[in-house]
């Protein structure tokens, strides 16, 4: 074990957090938004939008996001290079950065997740909620984000913890996009000198270290939330 | 399109691959025997009245929740064989698979350790008593009354944790395991790259159609096993 190595490259492995974070986050706020509306076709039996997200979220839930990854990160660029001979744009699709394919893969699954996420929770908000809400004056969008929302997201959030957790960790498979992050940064690190088992420990405690603290957070946060739950059966 | 993408590839690569499916299964299937078992070892302890057992085992599932599978398999990929040579143990020349289960056992028992533990939990103790109280040993009880009743509330979850457990052993390539992954790169590296995407398509049809057979199956069994069950309809 060479323990100079341990303690060089946690720091190595603690300089990829930003991106795994920033990942994380676009990936969370494009999928926030979309999964909800997504959800709310479900749960009104939308036509044909909401078979497509069944179907959309059956194929992301049916497929390893590995398997994901490698489909867009190797579509994208075929799609791009038709349309750019088709109207003869010259760029080169080889020096887009890998953070673009990483944002849409992870937004890409992490919608599919949250639909289930928030489709569960609104249904378990009773239907005399917004019938109340109706009654008393207020209109849908009123009522959905004074009335349903406030009490889906307490429902959800537990479950949004772990689709957060579980997008943390999947940025590690961004080596697959050669996406400088945690795990690429600090397995580089590693090839000098085969040092793999000191870098992977370094991997390790950077995970563990970032998704306890998400976890934190959000537990932090559910209980904030809960302090509104005002009737308990 | 005809250019870059070809169809034809995608139904031509799912017969070669099917065949690499049963080392995807057979890993797959040993780590869900091992890990179950461990699994309910963790649960025990961590419903056991002892305190230690108890923070050792919720230390252990948080940590594996923590892990990303990639990590954890790298870990014991390259860990424990430097760990055994220290006892003088040489561990370079068995099988990846070897990794793969134990990888993929250690990942599945924090799950399991949960599934089971809520269902446990979700019997309502009186039900225990009550058979007890009719003259049932606690074994009886237990295997009469408290088990049929845990597995239907654990059967959705342990489905989900077995399509969670094939999906992430999907990563199992990355140490050299030829299983339905390995061999669509080898593929792809044989065709110097070219159509790759038509082989990932074909993986990922592969996945999701077991996927979609295991859901299936285990709403099937539930069904089975939930014949007997009757609950308020509040929901």
């Amino acid at each position: 074990m060479n323990y100079q190595f341990l303690v060089e490259t946690f720091f190595v492995a603690l300089s990829g957090v930003p991106i795994a974070l920033l990942v994380t986050i676009v990936a969370m706020l494009v999928a926030l938004p979309l999964g909800f509306l997504l959800a709310l076709t479900r749960v009104n039996k939308i036509p044909v939008i909401h078979h497509i997200a069944k179907i959309y979220v059956s194929f992301v839930r049916g497929t390893p996001i590995i398997i994901q990854i490698f489909i867009i990160y190797s579509s994208i660029p075929l799609l791009l290079k038709m349309i750019f001979e088709k109207y003869n744009i010259a760029y080169d699709i080889y020096k887009i950065n890998p953070i673009w394919y990483a944002f849409i893969v992870f937004a890409f699954s992490t919608t599919a997740i949250l639909i289930e996420v928030f489709r569960s929770a609104l249904s378990t908000i009773e239907k005399g909620q917004l019938e109340a809400a109706h009654a008393v004056g207020l209109s849908t969008i009123q009522a959905y984000r004074r009335i349903i929302i406030p009490q889906a997201l307490v429902v959800a959030m537990p479950n949004i913890c772990t689709a957060t957790v579980n997008l943390i960790k999947a940025t590690s498979l961004g080596y697959a996009m050669s996406l400088p992050e945690i795990t690429l940064k600090a397995k580089v690190a590693a090839n000098v000198g085969y040092n793999y088992v000191e870098a992977y420990i370094d991997i390790f405690i950077v995970y563990l270290i970032l998704c306890s603290t998400v976890e934190y957070i959000f537990k932090r946060y559910e209980k904030h939330l809960s302090k509104f739950k005002v009737a308990k059966a | 399109m005809e250019k870059y993408f070809d169809a034809s590839y995608i139904w031509n690569s799912i017969p070669v691959l099917l065949p690499f499916l049963k080392v995807t299964f057979l890993v797959a299937g040993s780590s869900i025997v091992l890990g179950t078992i461990f699994g309910l070892l963790l649960a025990a302890a961590k419903l056991s009245s002892i305190k230690l057992l108890q923070t050792l085992a919720n230390l252990y599932t948080t940590i594996m929740r923590c892990t990303p599978s990639i990590v954890l398999l790298f870990l014991v990929y390259y860990g424990v064989p430097a760990l055994a040579e220290n006892f003088g143990i040489n561990l370079h020349s068995i099988d990846t698979a070897i990794f793969v289960v134990v990888t993929f056992t250690l990942q599945f028992a924090a799950i399991m350790s949960e599934v089971i533990r809520s269902a446990y939990l979700a019997i309502n103790r009186g039900q225990f008593e009550a058979a007890v109280s009719v003259g049932l040993t606690p074994f009886q009880a237990y295997r009469r009354i408290i088990f049929p009743q845990a597995l239907v509330i654990a059967l959705p979850n342990f489905g989900n944790g077995m399509i969670a457990l094939l999906q992430e052993g999907a990563l199992a390539y990355t140490i050299g395991l030829i299983d339905i992954v390995g061999k669509a790169n080898l593929i792809i590296a044989s065709n110097i790259n070219a159509h790759a995407l038509e082989i990932y398509i074909a993986l990922a049809i592969v996945y999701w159609v077991l996927s979609i057979i295991i859901e299936k199956f285990f709403a099937m069994l539930e069904k089975f096993f939930g014949k007997g069950k009757k609950t308020l309809e509040t929901t």
